[in-house]
């Protein structure tokens, strides 16, 4: 089962995409993907209802959120009402070791994203402020990345042995399915993901 | 910083206008340099003759933010533009800019720590019809 | 390139790609359109001067890569009328290269008629510093 575990709709800041004509793309362009996760920038998407899209296209759609910290950003996956009254998703300073005891501590999975990138990668900061306990995937193929970034990210996983994901980190409809991440099981809900992250059981692909 | 203390004594209000008078020259070497070939837009004697939709992001105002803004213009960078056309640009028209703070608000990138503020601009003809409302999202990079 | 028709709303597919436009973003035809617009700052005209500040050459203004999507979508629909474009700056696109111009058809709205657009300007790395959407109706 493939899924792109990194996107952003209209309900960030700077997505332009609206849900519904991401899964026209994926339909109209036969792109092998089985579902998308939304990852809204600082924030988490409550109030969305997508089953009716998920009926209609016969994909998975699942919630997630891209929170920010003192190491970069962060994909969170499983978010539920403890991790969010843990820390306050909309800030931008959150420190990465306190997001990665939380997440664990709600039964929600954190991942470090595009690593290889300036300011906003872990890679940078982990050379500079030290290592930081807790990291056990990163996103090492991620679409908006630049040249190098993704070959940074994949040198840090090996060195370190961490899993890997891949998302297209799309902002507009065209951009999805740039990258994704294969699972060895078939997933159909959020905790399904979470337990398919914790158990290591995938690893970043670029569908073809 | 406090952001939502900014919004609050920077958003909502007008703290500027222009007033220019639109010249066909400028009309015509502005759509041609970007490679627009529709003679509506680089033919002056088309009966429908007009601006390009996205000229009115070449006008600023006499001050890019309001005065007693915390931030330094000199500091920021041009991270987009959005243009919504409420009715055509003509050679002639006396059209004038008022601008406002839309939003203000704070994330991370591959600049670091970035305010960004969204300078609007709604541009008026002489007959008070709005022509355009365009959004600029300034960014200033590394703050605290 | 033939030349282009005007379209009606139901000749438009989802998926429908816009044709490539190749735009010139010579420093001649960089400089002409800073004169129309009133930007002559020299980041802009001068690849001297901007790699004095440290851009790795004279940089094509933000709001004529807009307009260069603005000119893709009218070569492709010359009757488009434009609701909105919105443009989003990821990185400098530098004058003098051979970027190109992209677009697609993303939404069809039969009750309001309005056809979206992904818009892009990829640079000769195949890097898209330009990024954008445009609501347009025909």
């Amino acid at each position: 089962m493939i899924l792109d575990l990194h996107t952003h709709s209209i309900a960030s800041d700077d997505g332009r995409a609206k849900v519904e004509n991401y899964c026209q793309w994926i339909r109209r362009k036969e792109l092998p993907l089985d579902g998308f996760v939304l990852t809204e920038h600082r924030q988490f998407d409550d109030a969305s209802d997508y089953r009716s899209l998920e009926d209609r296209f016969g994909l998975l759609i699942l919630k997630a959120s891209e929170v920010e910290t003192e190491y970069g950003h962060v994909l969170v996956y499983g978010v539920n009402d403890d991790l969010r009254a843990a820390f306050d998703f909309a800030r931008i300073d959150n420190p990465l070791a306190m997001v990665l005891e939380q997440a664990k501590r709600c039964g929600a999975v954190a991942v470090p994203c595009h690593p290889g990138r300036p300011k906003v990668g872990l890679c940078a900061h982990w050379e500079i402020k030290g290592p930081v306990e807790g990291v056990h995937t990163v996103e090492t193929l991620n679409g908006g990345s630049r040249d190098g970034e993704n070959e940074q990210a994949l040198e840090y996983a090996e060195k370190f042995g961490w899993k890997r994901i891949g998302g297209s980190d799309s902002h507009i409809v065209s951009h999805i399915g740039r990258f994704a991440t294969r699972f060895e099981d078939a997933l159909t809900n959020i905790d399904d993901l979470v337990d398919a992250l914790r158990a290591g059981r995938f690893d970043a692909v670029r569908p073809e | 910083m406090d952001i939502e203390e900014l919004k609050n004594e920077f958003t909502g209000h007008v703290f500027d206008k222009i007033d220019l008078k639109v010249e066909e020259e400028s009309l015509v070497g502005y759509a041609r340099a970007c490679g627009e070939t529709q003679p509506r837009y680089i033919d002056p004697e088309h009966p429908d003759f007009q601006a390009v939709p996205n000229y009115p992001t070449r006008i600023h105002g006499t001050r890019g933010l309001p005065k007693n803004f915390p931030i330094d213009m000199h500091r920021c960078f041009d991270a987009g533009k959005s243009v919504t056309v409420h009715a055509p640009i003509r050679s002639g028209d006396q059209i004038q800019g008022r601008s406002e703070i839309a939003d203000i608000y704070e994330k991370t990138g591959r600049s670091g720590g970035m305010l960004f503020i969204v300078h609007r601009m709604n541009f008026y003809n002489q007959d008070d019809v709005h022509l355009a409302t365009v959004d600029w999202r300034l960014v200033q990079r590394e703050f605290d | 390139m033939p030349e282009a028709t005007d379209k009606s709303f139901s000749d438009i597919e989802f998926g429908e790609e816009l044709p490539e436009l190749s735009p010139d973003v010579s420093l001649e035809n960089v400089k002409l359109f800073a004169r129309s617009a009133l930007m002559m700052a020299s980041r802009f005209i001068s690849h001297e001067k901007a790699r004095e500040s440290g851009l790795p050459g004279a940089i094509v203004p933000g709001i004529m890569s807009q307009g260069i999507l603005v000119a893709l979508i009218h070569n492709w629909a010359p009757n488009a009328e434009i609701h909105n474009i919105d443009t989003i700056f990821r990185a400098p696109l530098i004058v003098d290269t051979k970027p190109v111009a992209n677009g697609v058809v993303t939404d069809i709205d039969e009750d309001s008629k309005v056809i979206e657009l992904d818009l892009m300007i990829k640079n000769e790395k195949g890097e898209t510093p330009v990024v954008g959407t445009a609501r347009i109706s025909l």
